[in-house]
């Protein structure tokens, strides 16, 4: 069903288009919103959180807010295809690991989708390819809009949206834009960035958000403060700074082409030949060589791969994905093999 | 174990590197692996920062002996210092005290801005209207402008039954038809 469905694109925003692809990933939007007369999640029991949730599900599908709407119900699902949604960005590790009623609709294209019963009772994420944050805002305010129009948000004149965290509190928005810094991180010059933007109030996140490390060097920049300042100016700070490091990214990469070439070219070509080779491989190892990869690509140094491949193998090479590809589960030993034996694949021309 | 860079301090951040295919294990603490552009556990859990900040505004009004207790979802004070969670939107006045010096640590301002729900905004509105009438039917009775202040009157009705309608129930309330000819300011929220 859904998640075979899933699993035969790699979604929208993996898709390597927009504005400054290369070296901006992703751009999302996030809003958490409450339900007044509810208790938040923790003090909730089972009762209350399943008329929670019937009631935000019933609202997304009359509203129609989320294009085809696929809803999952997490209860439900098997634990391979919650983690395959982990892995998709549509839910987060939190709601994947909860035990209670919760679910998440999915629009079509995966640019949307809407959490139910996450920490908060709704947070809705718009996600989209490249740097288009004005875009992903605009459409997840047009859908709080009308989710508004048949829910009552909890809200207060002076704190505005109430969230079951402070530091979620007022706007309910957080703002993120997914970087591929490999060229920072070679030249050791990442650590600059991390000073700059934390010095502006932004945070630096791994992967897969809070907690998570920069695997395949890959960062989000996100804001930190939620209140006391309107929506456009909390996504004006993030997008401001965004160009800033693109630049930044790009010389370090002029760099290493012109001071350091064959030594890059070596890296880059000695990924590429361990991913064409490569017998066992480790998820760490693989988001690692796909990165020089890539960079390789965006390079021009490797003009026989294109970059829709490498991004698919990101996404694709990941433990819930390789295990729904091959059908089984798999532990990870196992799945390093396989792991090796799918990257082969695809990178000696198999379909 | 101790930090494999500078060899001082004990090393909490461990690392897997990959080197020309060998795999190799690296132990560093934190400074240093700060300095070499690693995340390591450089952000710490919120709600560690949570529990820090809210005892420490605690302490400085001379520690209180009860622990406030939120009617509506019977979470503590301290329980929300060790989870940095609230348990239902009512917490935010329970705790009023304690938590906006909070807000204000973490956000620098303690003021929304942002975007106002329809259905809040409309009740706004009425309500602004309904306390300039309330001003302006004072005003007549001084006068001893009855007749007019008859017709405030019923105006001020009027708003009185749609702000029950706009708190009871949606849809949001259409701008309110018998509004004052000159109503000072008309009230306008910055939505969107």
């Amino acid at each position: 069903m859904i998640f075979n469905e899933l699993l035969k694109t790699s979604g929208e925003w993996l898709k390597g288009a927009g504005p400054d692809h290369e070296i901006v990933i992703s751009s999302r939007v996030r809003l958490a919103r409450n339900l007044q007369g509810f208790r938040f999640i923790t003090k909730m029991d089972a009762d209350e959180r399943k008329r929670c949730e019937d009631l935000i599900r019933k609202r997304i599908l009359e509203s129609g807010v989320v294009p085809e709407t696929r809803y999952v119900e997490l209860m439900d699902a098997e634990a391979l295809d919650r983690k395959l949604l982990v892995e998709r960005h549509l839910i987060s590790k939190e709601h994947e690991d909860a035990r209670h009623p919760r679910g998440v609709a999915i629009g079509s294209g995966e640019a949307l989708s809407v959490m139910i019963n996450e920490e908060d009772h709704i947070r809705l994420q718009v996600l989209q390819s490249g740097f288009q944050l004005r875009d992903a805002h605009r459409l997840a305010n047009e859908i709080d809009t009308k989710l508004e129009e048949g829910l009552d948000f909890a809200f207060s004149p002076q704190l505005g949206y109430l969230t079951a965290c402070p530091t979620n509190v007022g706007t309910g928005m957080r703002v993120s834009v997914m970087l591929h810094l490999p060229a920072l991180v070679i030249t050791r010059h990442i650590e600059k960035v991390f000073q700059a933007v934390s010095k502006i109030n932004l945070a630096v996140r791994g992967l897969y958000g809070e907690g998570t490390e920069a695997s395949g060097h890959f960062y989000q920049i996100s804001n930190q403060v939620t209140l006391g300042k309107t929506e456009d100016e909390i996504a004006t700070n993030v997008e401001q700074v965004i160009p800033t490091i693109v630049n930044y990214e790009k010389r370090a990469r002029e760099d290493l082409m012109g001071k350091d070439r064959l030594r890059l070219e070596d890296r880059i070509w000695r990924a590429y030949g361990m991913l064409q080779a490569a017998r066992i491989m480790s998820s760490d190892e693989s988001m690692m060589m796909l990165s020089f990869v890539r960079m390789g690509v965006h390079l021009g140094l490797l003009p026989q791969l294109k970059i829709e491949t490498v991004n698919d193998l990101f996404l694709y090479s990941q433990p819930a994905h390789l295990q729904k590809l091959s059908h089984a589960a798999m532990d990870p030993s196992e799945r390093d093999i396989k792991r090796a034996e799918y990257i082969r694949g695809k990178l000696n021309g198999k379909k | 174990m101790k930090c494999e860079n500078c060899g001082k301090r004990d090393a909490t951040v461990h690392l897997t590197e990959i080197k020309k295919g060998a795999k190799q294990e690296i132990h560093l603490c934190e400074p240093c692996a700060s300095e070499k552009g690693l995340p390591g556990k450089a952000h710490f859990s919120i709600s560690d920062l949570l529990a820090g900040i809210t005892s420490a505004s605690q302490s400085k009004k001379g520690g209180r002996e009860k622990d406030v207790q939120c009617p509506t979802c019977e979470l503590t004070l301290s329980q929300f210092q060790s989870s940095g969670r609230f348990g239902c939107p009512d917490c935010y006045t329970t705790f009023k005290d304690d938590i906006l010096p909070l807000v204000e640590k973490i956000h620098d301002s303690s003021q929304h801005v942002g975007k106002v729900p329809n259905r809040v905004s409309a009740e706004v509105t009425l309500q602004k209207d309904l306390r300039n009438l309330q001003v302006e039917l004072k005003r007549t009775v001084k006068r001893e402008d009855y007749e007019k202040a008859a017709q405030i009157r019923d105006q001020i009705r009027i708003l009185e039954e749609k702000l029950k309608g706009a708190v009871a129930a949606e849809p949001p309330a259409p701008p309110a038809k018998a509004k004052p000819k000159k109503s000072g300011e008309s009230g306008k929220k910055g939505g969107a």
